[in-house]
């Protein structure tokens, strides 16, 4: 039998759909919040190859690297509140594991980024007679950004995606919103085909910022 | 107060564990194959003379790379069976979801191993008679998919992390398995520590196998031997 679609029941819980967005946007911003920090400490130690931290934030970044963000969010759901004795809420939790895991991608960035300055910057910052936190802080980090913010937005998008893995832990995100929504009206596929183009909308504007950031920044070292 | 570990119930319960992982491992490596296949016909369309083979390509790819994993996959657990009449089946939309997924980006990956190769191999090819099929057999790929296979070691590593997918539509795969035994013997710690472990001590050693076989290809040059 061929099935009949009805969006008009589901556009009329549009509303309830984008909170569920709105908060997968907040959840995105907490975690990115906490990874530019952590990943551009962690960066600079591998680049600087810092003693005794560089081995650390290696084991560091591979670990999460490698790790898988679902078993890491109910790591953090279940078994992080047991191991520290306190009450998390699904929000803190899945901001600590996906916002750590994000930290390692975006270390591996800015060593990335750090690494593609040529030494002759360094050499002239020092010929000026700059500290080395000052030579990283005005002449080396300012254009290592600038080469990094496109991969940046990709790395957003990549953690949007991630924050929709929070509604299984029942923070009401976008999914979670999407699945209260289906049983109510009871038109699933209508409903997931219209999260997954909110969901569209926002990633597809987000990489093609990126896009154009790239472009623009391609033309300014040329 | 301080928490007892205790994992002396996996030690009894780890045959369940393994046949989670067996899920996986069977999850993983049909969608690879299916996914890795579905990339080559895609990657061929992004190259493709025809513009409306690459349009197709193109909506294909960014489409998918642009919704979450999760919600592609609870759109296939309900719409296959809407569609094919059979009944909701976890383990088919598991593949079919992540399938489509793994292709999009491998897809990606075809696409720029094939734009890799100088125009000047396709100049050749199209010299001696070639058409675009025989181009892309004969001369493009089998140069391509060496400069590739990093890509897809990174991807079948990401393809790895996305069968934990599965677990949200009840599909026994290691995570599933895991929430099952952490809710019946009531330890979450233990478990989820155990399978994240699992995963990185599996996972760790490829990822370094991809750096590993990046270098020396570049070492070689690409794989410029002629």
């Amino acid at each position: 039998m061929p099935y009949d679609w009805n969006f008009s029941i589901v556009l009329q819980y549009m509303p309830q759909l984008l909170w569920g967005g709105l908060h997968t946007v907040l959840l995105s911003a907490a975690c990115i919040a906490l990874a530019v920090p952590i990943g551009v400490v962690l960066g600079v130690i591998r680049h600087q190859r810092v003693r005794f931290l560089a081995p650390i934030a290696v084991v560091y970044i591979d670990f999460f690297r490698t790790s898988v963000a679902l078993v890491l969010i109910c790591w953090c759901y279940y078994a992080l509140p047991i191991l520290l004795g306190v009450n998390l809420s699904t929000f803190t939790a899945v901001t600590i594991a996906i916002g750590l895991q994000a930290s390692a991608y975006l270390a591996e960035l800015v060593r990335a980024g750090l690494g593609s300055i040529s030494t002759g910057q360094w050499e002239a910052a020092r010929a000026l007679g700059m500290p080395g936190t000052m030579r990283l802080r005005y002449i080396i980090l300012p254009q290592a950004a600038r080469r990094m913010i496109p991969v940046f937005f990709l790395l957003v998008v990549e953690v949007v995606k991630t924050t929709t893995l929070a509604g299984i832990v029942t923070y009401p995100e976008i999914v979670y919103e999407a699945f209260r929504v289906s049983t109510e009206v009871y038109r699933p596929v209508e409903t997931f085909t219209i999260a997954g183009l909110i969901c569209f909308a926002f990633l597809f504007v987000t990489g093609r910022i990126a896009m154009r950031l790239e472009r623009r920044y391609a033309a300014v070292e040329r | 107060m301080a928490y007892e570990w205790d994992f002396a119930f996996l030690w009894v319960l780890w045959p369940h564990l393994l046949v989670g992982l067996a899920g996986t491992a069977k999850l993983w490596a049909v969608a690879l194959i299916c996914g890795l296949g579905i990339g080559l016909v895609v990657g061929i369309f992004r190259t493709a003379p025809s513009r409306i083979l690459r349009s197709i390509g193109t909506v294909y790819v960014e489409a998918i790379r642009n919704t979450p994993g999760l919600i592609q996959l609870i759109w296939f657990y309900y719409a296959i069976p809407m569609v094919t009449g059979w009944q909701a089946s976890a383990w088919l939309a598991a593949v079919v979801s992540l399938s489509i997924y793994t292709g999009a980006y491998s897809a990606e990956i075809y696409r720029a191993g094939i734009a890799s190769i100088e125009r000047g191999q396709w100049e050749a090819a199209r010299a001696i008679g070639f058409g675009f099929g025989a181009q892309m057999r004969y001369i493009v790929l089998p140069q391509a998919l060496m400069r590739m296979i990093p890509a897809f070691g990174n991807r079948a590593i990401e393809l790895a992390k996305a069968t934990t997918l599965a677990s949200t539509i009840a599909f026994g795969e290691l995570l599933y398995t895991a929430k099952v035994i952490a809710e019946d013997q009531m330890r979450p710690l233990e478990t989820y520590t155990a399978v994240t472990v699992i995963f990185t001590v599996i996972l760790l050693p490829v990822s370094y196998g991809c750096v590993w076989f990046e270098r020396r290809l570049a070492r070689r040059g690409g794989v410029h031997r002629d």
